[in-house]
């Protein structure tokens, strides 16, 4: 788990002194889906109590990232806090068929990372454009259950040699292209590509099971 | 639009990641809009991005931490009433009739966002001639890492034969170019690694108007072109 905690050490405060293995995140679809309902709870009546599970279950993992892209273990906690914020803000956008709890609080935390590290906003699609084309063969959307989707892709990845783990890790927590993944690392651009591949084809197997 | 060339299942990811440039995020919301297949892929991805999330170690947060977020929060609810609701931008610019009906309907808004404001057509941009046949517009507002740019090539022109330093993405808006690769209409994306060399040419029957990204300058294979290089700055 902790093979790529690469990142060279930048003064005395790069001790990550809070950090603790927590792993008790939603173990399967009832906990996912639990956590989607939380979100829905917090848009429909401003709960408090399901805000609060929220908090506990993803301040942390937020804060963990927001650290691994270069934060002081201070701005990290200040990002977290921000993060979830906006999902109290946000809350009434949140659609539980279209991404599960973990996947809309992930970018969520990607976005504000992008603008407050690089100052500007992630560029997105945006839902209301009158030229957004939508697929005419909706059959396949209805059907997923995204919270399902969500606990297969988790236990692949937990699955997946740690190789390849590696590179989906630096792709996704340290903002790395993958010839910077390969200088890390150590390895031809080629392998991080192939492994990457590799990597990608058996997510992917988690997302295609559940339709 | 019937889109048969997409960015590579990398991009995507990257795009999800939040890794990629500026520019060639702009270049692959714009494409995203038009096609319901990368979105998905895009949403996969993002999905990937939570598990890892989930999956990765956390850090505990501040003894008082949720307490005070709560309590901003509070201040915050008792003056929701006066938080206003962002409204959709009427903001629409042309892209005008294909002949061959090769055209997107209008400009994704993630492109039309970052045009002047006194542009309301192609038509109204303010191109610029960097070859015979070749003309370019560069949008600003766009992170130093990277470059973005219009291009609108004349019919039966070719881009001199050129490889890149760096990764390249072509969006076609209107019109058409046939390449070692294949042919591209609107909406299809051309995908380019550094180590490919290309020579699109633009189809004989209209101009062709790309959206071109690229990580580092391009760079040309024959003399010429290489003279003029320093002149077009590309």
């Amino acid at each position: 788990m902790n093979t790529i905690l690469a990142r060279p050490p930048k003064g005395p405060e790069t001790k990550m002194s809070g950090t603790t293995p927590q792993r008790t995140g939603p173990a399967d679809p009832v906990e996912a889906k639990r956590c989607a309902d939380w979100i829905v709870s917090v848009a429909t009546s401003r709960d408090r109590e399901a805000f609060a599970q929220l908090f506990a279950h993803f301040a942390p993992r937020v804060k963990a990232y927001m650290f691994r892209f270069g934060g002081n273990p201070e701005t990290a906690e200040e990002m977290a806090q921000e993060a979830m914020m906006q999902v109290w803000r946000k809350a009434h956008l949140f659609d539980p068929s279209k991404a599960a709890a973990s996947t809309w609080i992930f970018t969520i935390a990607r976005n504000l990372r992008i603008d407050r590290f690089r100052q500007r906003k992630h560029i997105e699609v945006d839902d209301s454009d009158p030229t957004l084309i939508v697929d005419e063969d909706p059959l396949a959307d209805d059907v997923v259950n995204r919270d399902q989707e969500a606990v297969l892709v988790k236990a692949a990845m937990a699955e997946l040699p740690a190789d390849q783990k590696v590179v989906v890790e630096l792709s996704f927590f340290e903002d790395c292209s993958h010839s910077e993944i390969a200088e890390r690392l150590d390895i031809p651009l080629g392998t991080v590509k192939s492994r990457l591949r590799l990597a990608l084809g058996k997510l992917r197997g988690g997302l295609e099971g559940v339709a | 639009m019937n889109i048969k060339h997409h960015p590579t299942d990398q991009t995507l990811m990257d795009y999800a990641s939040g890794s990629l440039s500026q520019a060639m995020e702009l270049l692959v919301a714009t494409h995203m809009t038009v096609c319901p297949h990368c979105r998905d892929k895009v949403t996969g991805y993002e999905t990937m991005g939570g598990a890892a999330l989930e999956t990765t170690d956390s850090m505990s947060m501040g003894d008082h931490s949720l307490d005070h977020v709560m309590a901003m929060l509070e201040r915050e609810t008792a003056n929701e009433n006066i938080v206003t609701q962002e409204l959709p931008s009427l903001r629409r610019v042309a892209v005008g009739e294909s002949i061959t009906g090769s055209a997107m309907s209008a400009l994704p808004r993630p492109l039309a966002d970052l045009l002047p404001d006194d542009v309301m057509s192609l038509d109204d941009i303010p191109w610029k001639t960097l070859a015979p046949g070749v003309k370019h517009f560069q949008l600003k507002s766009i992170e130093s890492k990277g470059t973005v740019r219009l291009m609108k090539i004349a019919p039966g022109v070719s881009i001199p034969d050129h490889g890149h330093h760096g990764h390249e993405m072509t969006l076609l808006i209107k019109g058409s170019y046939i390449d070692e690769i294949g042919r591209f209409r609107a909406g299809d994306v051309a995908d380019l690694d550094d180590d490919v060399d290309h020579q699109p040419i633009a189809d004989t029957a209209e101009e062709c108007i790309c959206l071109i990204a690229t990580d580092a300058p391009m760079k040309f294979n024959r003399l010429l072109p290489k003279l003029l290089q320093p002149f077009f700055g590309i």
